[in-house]
């Protein structure tokens, strides 16, 4: 046998498996899930092989099967799905930044142990960490006996099951999404290039902008993808801390599985979600492409 | 300087808000009170006790009816589960890995680039396309379609893993290897797999920990009867909120934490 042959017969024995597991088990079910977007639901919770756009035109807002009545409530709540995680990824970068800045200029051993520290939370059960802001957010809880402690406020405040609380349960629960990225490309910055920044007279704030901003912008970038993906999708979040008030395109999804059983139109939903993630993702590798070329 | 200071200051109320929720927990998890779990109420053990069965000063209404049986079985389950769930994806990931970072094939990039999409892609997607799949090619939910499910995406993990180790490993050894008349199969035994078995080891613990920590896949396509741990405690948050979730998550950190550290350990001496 050559020793071509040999080698084609070697990479073969280590693709081959692993390959039609993940064409069979990853890319098929994402396959059937598109097929399924353009079926039309059974009467009793399963499918008709019929192909329709309806499911479609329902999301857009054609609540009815005949394309007269408009109402996106659908729309509507995919964009209040896209803004709760828009704001998720400005809380996390405000968060994480500063942060990220003052671990990368710790004496080396401290910066690993905190690096560390950053994203043992990530392998911490994501159910114990949102329990844990249950407990800190409920009208009897910490935050609420805090304030009324303190007298801020006589009654307790509402903090659970609302905006607020599905925001701040996505930033810290993707702390060390955020966080890495970030960090990586503010541990490059040339320190050099700061100070003569400062040293020709910039202000703080003009180096922040000129200089240190331009230079960890692809962290930046990166940190909020990569954040902004599973935040878009979540379900368990709004579950936990937003109550039935706080509706995402996740819960609605969830509830066409499990539910109402519409299975056709979640499918559809589940669509809607997978197109902006792969359109958001082909947007930022343009943009590092683009980046490496200039 | 006094940006600096604010910097510290703000950097330590940062660790204060990644810690102070969960020791909330632990600390609440000992707590005496069982009217209201929010107001310290002297040191308890009873939490933990109820957990296993054991005799406590508990009142019915106190605690979840019959969770104890369901908690550990649903322990099981996990475990069960992570355990092959972990393996599986390991063998696999490493392979492609293996593949990808030392044979020359025109797919290496494409396979590279692929590998990233079952990490990214949001789980509830993954969860309910694996749910139709399963129930359209006539597949009974169970252990082993959670197994399968979770390995959709693990095997990304553990590629990416493993792959980050391949790159850091020298080739020029595996070829002085080869020079000095080892076999592929010698080469592959004494030299490539040694270099790379922190990788491995990472990549499987990292499966391991991500395996018993899913919630969204396995909950469309666990089916009736296979409750994993998380599953199950999602349960319990539903029906109400009592001190024994305390009990239940500071086992689950303290267990976390074993891993995590033994995963250091090994880095450590990797690096040694």
């Amino acid at each position: 046998m050559s020793l071509a042959r040999r080698k084609l017969l070697q990479l073969i024995g280590l693709l081959g498996a692993p390959t039609v597991f993940l064409l069979v088990f990853f890319f098929g079910p994402l396959l059937i899930m598109l097929v399924y977007s353009l079926l039309t639901p059974g009467l009793y919770g399963g499918v008709d092989w019929i192909f329709s756009h309806l499911n479609y035109g329902r999301i857009l807002g054609w609540a009815d099967t005949r394309y007269e009545k408009f109402d996106p409530v659908y729309i509507a709540i995919f964009l209040r799905s896209l803004k709760l995680a828009a704001l998720t990824v400005v809380a996390s970068l405000a968060v994480c930044y500063p942060a990220a800045f003052w671990i990368s200029r710790m004496r080396p051993g401290m910066r690993d142990f905190a690096i560390f520290l950053v994203t043992l939370p990530f392998f911490v059960s994501l159910i114990v960490r949102l329990f844990a802001w249950v407990l800190i957010l409920r009208p009897t809880g910490f935050l609420n006996q805090g304030l009324m402690g303190l007298g801020l406020t006589g009654a307790p405040i509402e903090f659970l099951y609302t905006d607020f609380a599905v925001i701040l349960g996505m930033t810290y629960v993707f702390i060390p999404f955020m966080f890495l990225p970030l960090y990586g490309s503010i541990e490059k910055l040339d320190l050099a290039q700061i100070e003569a920044s400062s040293d020709l007279g910039a202000t703080r704030f003009q180096t922040f902008r000129k200089v240190i901003l331009p230079a960890t912008l692809p962290g930046i970038v990166g940190g909020s993808v990569i954040t902004f993906i599973p935040a878009l999708g979540n379900f368990i979040v709004p579950s936990v801390l937003g109550g039935a008030k706080v509706l995402m395109i996740g819960n609605l999804i969830e509830q066409q599985f499990l539910s109402a059983r519409n299975w056709p139109f979640g499918s559809a939903l589940a669509m809607l979600v997978m197109s902006a993630v792969l359109i958001l993702l082909i947007a930022q590798f343009r943009l590092a492409k683009k980046e490496a070329q200039s | 300087m006094i940006l600096r200071r604010l910097l510290s200051l703000y950097g330590l109320l940062f660790f204060v808000f990644v810690y102070a929720p969960i020791l909330l927990v632990v600390i609440y998890s000992f707590n005496a009170n069982t009217l209201n779990m929010m107001i310290w109420d002297g040191f308890t053990l009873d939490w933990y006790r109820q957990l296993f069965g054991m005799e406590t000063s508990l009142t019915q209404s106190a605690t979840f009816v019959d969770s104890t049986d369901q908690l550990w079985g649903a322990v099981r389950t996990s475990l069960i589960v992570a355990l092959s769930t972990s393996v599986f994806s390991t063998v696999c990931g490493t392979a492609l890995a293996l593949a990808v970072a030392r044979y020359r094939f025109r797919l290496a990039r494409f396979y590279r680039t692929l590998m990233t999409l079952p990490m990214i892609m949001p789980d509830i997607v993954l969860g309910i396309a694996l749910l139709i799949f399963f129930i359209t090619i006539g597949m009974n939910l169970s252990m082993l379609t959670i197994i399968i499910g979770q390995s959709t995406f693990l095997i990304s993990y553990v590629f990416v893993t493993v792959s980050a180790r391949l790159a850091e490993v020298d080739t020029s050894v595996e070829e002085a290897s080869a020079d000095l008349g080892a076999t592929p199969a010698q080469t592959f035994r004494k030299v490539t797999l040694p270099g790379i078995a922190p990788g491995i080891l990472g990549g499987w613990l990292l499966a391991f920990i991500i395996s018993m920590d899913d919630l969204v896949i396995t909950y469309f396509i666990a089916g009736t009867g296979n409750t994993t741990l998380p599953i199950h405690i999602w349960g319990l948050l539903r029906r109400g909120i009592k001190p024994e979730i305390n009990a239940i998550a500071t086992l689950m950190l303290l267990f976390t934490l074993v891993i995590a550290a033994a995963g250091l350990y090994f880095r450590s001496r990797r690096q040694k």
